[in-house]
């Protein structure tokens, strides 16, 4: 991930005016979530006028049960590529409950998938796995000698799913943005598999969370700068495909349904929610992940959703609850690194700190952790308190250091792996008078 | 019963805001002095190979590289820019799949397949495809060469000029931006992941 990072920096900096850009479209984005009920009838009546038919889900289920009945309208193989959105209603449970063959086709996610595992990164979903060990996954899995190179592996995964690609019925993708104005998908790659999955199989099916709406087709020019130079540091992803309607009349190539299912999930209780809402904006670009030292040490599983990260601890207690997923705005130092660099502004320490405060008003604090606020709230509400406090704390300091004594329980719990940082021997006001 | 649809605008109805306004359209700043040799450097830099070439030369430089390369079948575009390398080739042994042949499998069995590119961007070295009878999507997706003429005119500094420029949008707009690749595999780069594993740009000036 720290290979990321650098190209990222080397990307931003050929941009003069990056820093305007990440306003810009944190203010497309506010203006965007805002007007979200026109833009997105806006969106409906444009996908329909170009040949595609637009679906509604409230939530996981429906969303499920909306895709399981087209799939099973035009066939049974299903081919997939890269989508956070369809991993967090969980569709291929469903679909292959279903009767269906459904195959992740992003290199990662296929690998992925042939571990029964879940993606550890938005970006990179097998980061967590040597070479060797996918070397011998596609061994056993597809009989395939033990390669040794990253080239040979991935040839290996190519030919096998180019097949699949040529025989499938239904095509499954995600959406990075939609246009409101020209009623256009845009899918963003580098393989090639999301455009070989929009342009070979009959159907396609688009799902998206309804926070992806762009209103116009020129704001693309600024989200298409940030969105590949913060996530890897590209200039430009190798693939951006702009989906307009299904294939016309005469073209030979290109579905002949386009299906778009616009998901809630959750979505409209963020959206409601103020000063949550601009978690909305977030683009999936990864970036605030690649800069946590948090997710730097756990990685994505230790989040236990699709979502990890900075963005992750944010989104997954909006979506999931507070009860359940309450401990992730806690996994964060609020070094502020992510809120720096996220490419639509959003200001993720302070997402952070409102979450952990919902919680403790919600499940409260510890009794030590209040008594200690407490202590401290009144130490701070007076010059001669705070002086007496100091002079408490010097003493009981050069006490403890004195005889080498371990601070009694509970306080031991906190410094049995700290150093106590050590007063100086006057307060600073005692030095100045 | 309310549908899906009418529950979830009226929540989002309920939290509309009018007062947050649409800003101005905003852009990239691009350094656009030379734009040609720009692209050059850019498109190079992601590993798309680029040849120079004259209306008078491009047909003979095609087929030279189809030769060099072992390519024996070749999908193609029908269009204006591409009649004499088309003729041409007709000249060889070399088998040709026109737009109305590419039925999945003979264009998957191809070994290159040629296009022109609308727009080319200087700024992210990207060539922009559309797409229309003439003009499969998948002669530029499954032969593990992809070809692309692209005149010196035909180049503009950034993805904005090319959204002011470009009319009613085709059902595909392509953006292709070097060969096809991946890095999945403990983050080593790869080419031809899925789609070509080359990107050969003749650049007509």
């Amino acid at each position: 991930m720290v290979r990321f990072r650098g190209l990222r920096n080397s990307a931003v900096e050929e941009i003069p005016n990056w820093q305007a850009l990440r306003q810009y479209a944190h203010d497309v984005k506010a203006h965007a979530l805002a007007h979200l009920d026109r833009y997105l009838q806006q969106l409906e009546r444009q996908v329909t006028e170009a040949g595609g038919v637009v679906h509604w889900a409230r939530d996981a289920d429906e969303a499920r049960s909306v895709i399981t009945q087209l799939v099973k309208s035009s066939g049974r193989q299903v081919v997939k590529s890269k989508s956070m959105t369809t991993e967090e209603i969980e569709l291929n449970d469903a679909l292959e409950h279903a009767g269906c063959e459904v195959t992740e086709t992003d290199l990662g996610e296929y690998l992925v998938q042939l571990a029964g595992e879940q993606p550890a990164h938005i970006i990179a979903p097998v980061v967590h796995k040597s070479k060797e060990t996918i070397a011998a996954l596609l061994s056993e899995k597809l009989g395939v000698p033990r390669y040794d190179d990253a080239q040979q592996l991935t040839m290996v995964a190519r030919e096998v799913l180019r097949r699949r690609f040529l025989e499938a019925d239904v095509g499954i993708s995600g959406v990075n943005f939609a246009v409101a104005e020209t009623g256009t998908v845009v899918v963003v790659e580098n393989e090639g598999n999301a455009r070989l999955t929009t342009t070979l199989p009959r159907t396609h099916i688009a799902v998206m969370g309804i926070e992806k709406l762009i209103p116009r087709l020129a704001d693309l020019d600024v989200f298409l700068t940030l969105l590949p130079r913060s996530a890897t540091g590209q200039r430009m992803s190798s693939y951006v495909s702009f989906l307009t309607g299904p294939r016309r009349a005469g073209e030979v190539d290109g579905p002949e349904q386009l299906h778009l299912v616009l998901l809630d999930n959750g979505r409209t209780a963020i959206h409601a929610d103020s000063s949550m809402r601009e978690s909305l904006a977030c683009i999936r670009c990864g970036a605030c992940l690649n800069v946590c030292p948090v997710f730097e040490r756990t990685a994505g599983h230790a989040y236990g959703s699709v979502y990890s990260g900075p963005i992750g601890a944010v989104l997954t207690p909006l979506l999931q609850g507070l009860d359940v997923a309450g401990d992730l705005p806690f996994a964060s130092s609020l070094c502020g690194a992510c809120g720096e660099v996220c490419p639509v502004k959003i200001e993720l320490p302070r997402l952070l700190l409102e979450l952990r405060a919902r919680v403790v008003r919600q499940q409260g604090a510890p009794v030590a952790e209040r008594f200690f606020v407490w202590g401290w709230v009144n130490a701070m509400k007076s010059a001669r308190r705070l002086a007496v406090a100091g002079k408490v704390a010097r003493a009981v300091h050069r006490f403890t250091s004195a005889v080498r004594l371990p601070l009694p329980y509970p306080f031991s719990r906190w410094s049995a792996s700290r150093e106590l940082p050590r007063p100086p021997a006057k307060a600073f006001r005692e030095r100045t008078s | 019963m309310t549908t899906a649809r009418e529950e979830i605008l009226t929540r989002l109805r309920q939290a509309a805001d009018p007062a947050i306004p649409l800003p101005e359209s905003s852009r990239p700043n691009a350094q656009s002095s030379d734009l040609v040799s720009l692209f050059i450097e850019r498109a190079t830099a992601v590993g798309t190979e680029i040849e120079t070439a004259s209306p008078v030369t491009l047909a003979t430089a095609i087929i030279n590289e189809l030769t060099k390369t072992g390519v024996s079948r070749v999908a193609m575009w029908e269009d204006r820019l591409l009649t004499q390398v088309r003729a041409a080739l007709r000249t060889t042994p070399l088998q040709v799949l026109d737009p109305w042949d590419h039925a999945r499998d003979t264009v998957a069995g191809a070994d290159a397949g040629i296009t022109i590119a609308d727009f080319a961007i200087a700024l992210t070295g990207t060539l922009v495809l559309d797409c229309s009878p003439a003009h499969p999507r998948s002669t530029s997706l499954l032969p593990p060469v992809h070809i692309a003429v692209v005149p010196a005119a035909h180049i503009v500094a950034s993805l904005g000029d090319v959204l002011t420029r470009t009319g009613p949008l085709p059902s595909a707009l392509t953006f292709i931006t070097g060969p096809s690749r991946t890095a999945d595999i403990e983050l080593t780069p790869v080419r031809g992941a899925h789609g070509p594993t080359r990107v050969k740009v003749f650049l007509l000036t």
